[in-house]
């Protein structure tokens, strides 16, 4: 009994990382390929050996001379950072005030806040593109930004987690004298770190990988973003796909360190999600 | 009463000289928009619109043409966004399969009624007549053919001389291609054929089903041809293809790939590809071209995929800033640019043996000609009438994809696909 247990206990771990490994394997593939196809000499871009022959970084140097790669990075940085701190406030006082009050018009105004979820965005593109053409804002970074500061995914991301937080602990604060605001800031922002960092990289990377908005509202190329830029290396005259990689590259760095960043947050927050 | 008519006429004539474009000023600065889908690439068509740019502002020092980059699919919808907005571009490179929009749709003047006569047969003296039909509708020039390409048959040389064929004789009929492709399948582990003729853009079908004397449009533009036996046929014999296995279910890019890879024989696509295929075949085969094959003894008429140049600003002084700048991206000097930096084909066939133009660039690379010869049989890439046209070309187009590689009868999936279709014409 004694000699069967370690045994029992050894086999499916090795069976259930063996199955890790498998899908990790998988999961990096691409990002390897990615930079195999990047570093590879021109003829061997289309050969399907796991190792290039050689290495060149002829791909970045293309890359950079053909597209404003670093003012690209910029501008994309800035309207990420810009669209993920304005969401996370403007989805935090949403949730917090739809979680905590109870207002006539409350339900109907959170449905109603729900609903904008399923307007498709092309509904409501040309009526925003017009409104920041009056307001001569395109080809700036406000045309980016400003029509991205609030949305329903973020409001009811939140409005979850603030809603399964402890009411006790909101009304103990309120005896002890704290404000709506200073409870926000001091009670319920400190024990939300985990979802706000999960909602925070989920906001970011869906603004880093912005596409159709950028291409609407910026004529100008130095002052658009690295989706339109890696977009440029498919071409009607056939793909450029060293260049393309090597963008690609580049463009997924910022992404990578910041999930390194918010990685155990991130993490914590998916296993209380799924322990829930 | 006479000398009544004969002042009305000077009246009238006078009106009709006045209204067209006034010169430029020399001392008045002028900037102008050009929404271009070269400068949307990050590739060989930026350079050379970029340089084909400055060269014009160089030779025009008080016009400022302010070139922006857009994807030709997204060109129209981009366009009527700005529109809206009050900010449309003053000229505009789109396909030709938006000509009838942009015409009847967007309503843009034609250029007779902007440009003097005298002043455009100057400008068309040496340019393919044909060419010029390109932007033409029901007799009036909207748009200014500039970038052009045609049809061609890819050959890898390699695969053919190891299939014991002589690429200096590459097959000359769709049944030739046939026998071509079983011979070197059987003797080498490489696809046959592939024709390039799926996606959004119908121009390459339109070439297939009129050099096997169909149409998709009705000539005078009422209804849909695409029902017809002889377009019907032409669907029909790429469906052969692929039945007898020569032919392999790949997607654009795969098939691209395939072909650049060495594991394809012959392969059906736009010249426009043609400096990227020498450069990424280099070291891998010998790349061959030829004219598009014909169906029996019926000849060819290879359509063009490509744009034209649009004038779509009200402002006469920008029109006549466009107007500038689309001459010289039409002249002599911007073919050469256009077909030795990007690829695609001079519509001044003079210019082509010229050695002050084109002349040495064509004789280092003969590989151009068969694309040059089919200049000669070329037939307009004909737009769907009305606002739906966009629609009715993706149902024509996604119904050649399933009828060419799914099982249902072609004749079935091309007659449905016309029914519905025909119920998007305008009334």
């Amino acid at each position: 009994m004694t000699a069967d247990t370690p045994r029992r206990r050894t086999r499916p771990n090795v069976v259930g990382h063996a199955s890790l490994l498998a899908l990790s394997l998988l999961s990096v593939f691409p990002i390897y390929w990615m930079i195999a196809t990047s570093v590879r000499p021109t003829n061997e871009l289309l050969t399907s050996s796991l190792v290039p022959s050689a290495l060149t970084w002829e791909h970045y140097r293309y890359m950079w001379d053909a597209i404003p790669m670093d003012s690209m990075l910029v501008t994309t940085f800035l309207m990420s950072v810009a669209i993920t701190v304005t969401q996370l406030l403007t989805s935090l006082l949403a949730a917090y005030a739809f979680a905590r009050w109870s207002f006539p018009g409350g339900r109907i105004l959170f449905g109603l806040f729900a609903l904008t979820w399923l307007v498709p965005f092309q509904v409501t593109m040309i009526p925003n593109y017009v409104l920041l053409s009056n307001l001569r804002w395109l080809d700036t970074l406000w045309a980016l930004v400003v029509p991205q500061t609030a949305s329903a995914f973020a409001i009811l991301l939140l409005y979850q987690s603030v809603n399964a937080f402890p009411r006790d602990l909101l009304d103990a604060a309120r005896i002890d004298g704290a404000n709506s605001w200073s409870t926000l800031w001091r009670v319920l922002v400190p024990n939300l770190r985990a979802p706000l960092a999960t909602l925070a990289i989920l906001l970011f990377i869906s603004s880093w990988n912005e596409y159709f908005w950028p291409l609407l509202v910026t004529r100008d190329i130095e002052r658009s973003v690295v989706q339109i830029g890696l977009q440029m290396f498919l071409t009607s005259e056939g793909n450029l796909w060293g260049p393309m990689m090597a963008g690609a590259t580049v463009a997924s760095l910022p992404i990578l360190v910041l999930y390194i960043v918010l990685q155990r947050q991130v993490v914590e927050s998916f296993m209380k999600s799924g322990l829930r | 009463m006479r000398v009544l008519t004969l002042l009305a006429t000077l009246f009238l004539s006078t009106a009709i000289a006045q209204s067209y474009l006034p010169p430029l000023d020399p001392n008045e600065d002028i900037t102008i928009t050009f929404y271009n889908y070269n400068l949307a690439s990050a590739g060989l068509g930026a350079q050379g619109t970029q340089r084909l740019i400055d060269e014009f502002m160089e030779a025009n020092p008080n016009v400022t043409v302010e070139g922006v980059g857009v994807s030709s699919d997204q060109m129209i919808s981009r366009i009527q966004a700005d529109v809206v907005a009050g900010r449309a571009p003053d000229v505009a490179q789109i396909v030709f399969d938006d000509l009838d929009f942009l015409a009847n749709g967007l309503g843009i003047t034609p250029l007779e009624e902007l440009v003097a006569p005298e002043e455009l047969a100057a400008h068309y003296e040496g340019f393919n007549p044909r060419g010029l039909e390109l932007g033409r509708l029901d007799g009036s020039t909207y748009g200014l053919a500039y970038t052009f390409s045609t049809p061609v048959l890819w050959i890898n040389e390699d695969l053919f001389r190891a299939a014991g064929l002589d690429p200096d004789a590459p097959p000359t009929t769709w049944a030739a291609v046939q026998a071509a492709a079983q011979t070197i399948q059987d003797a080498t582990d490489a696809y046959g054929v592939y024709v390039s003729v799926f996606g959004q853009f119908d121009w390459m079908f339109q070439s297939l089903v009129l050099s096997n004397s169909g149409r998709v449009l009705s000539e005078d533009r009422s209804e849909l041809t695409f029902d017809t036996p002889e377009a019907i046929g032409a669907v029909q014999m790429l469906r052969d293809l692929r039945d007898a296995g020569l032919k392999p279910d790949l997607g654009f890019n795969e098939a691209l790939e395939a072909f650049l890879t060495g594991n394809l024989a012959m392969y059906v696509q736009t010249s426009a590809v043609q400096s990227y295929l020498l450069s990424a075949s280099q070291g891998v085969f010998e790349l061959g071209a030829a004219k598009l094959p014909a169906f029996g003894d019926k000849p060819v008429q290879p359509t063009n995929s490509g744009s034209a140049l649009f004038i779509l600003t009200d402002d006469p002084m920008k029109q006549r800033a466009a107007w500038e700048l689309m001459k010289f991206a039409t002249s002599e000097r911007g073919y050469t640019i256009i077909t030795t930096e990007i690829g695609y084909l001079p519509l001044r066939p003079a210019i082509v043996r010229d050695p002050a133009y084109l002349g040495d660039w064509v004789a280092a690379n003969p590989i151009v000609e068969p694309n040059l010869a089919q200049l000669e049989n070329l037939s307009p890439w004909v737009p769907f009438p009305g606002p739906n046209y966009k629609q009715m070309a993706l149902l024509m187009m996604a119904a050649v994809e399933e009828a060419v590689f799914g099982d249902a009868p072609v004749a079935d999936v091309m007659l449905d696909a016309h029914e519905r279709a025909s119920a998007l014409m305008p009334r």
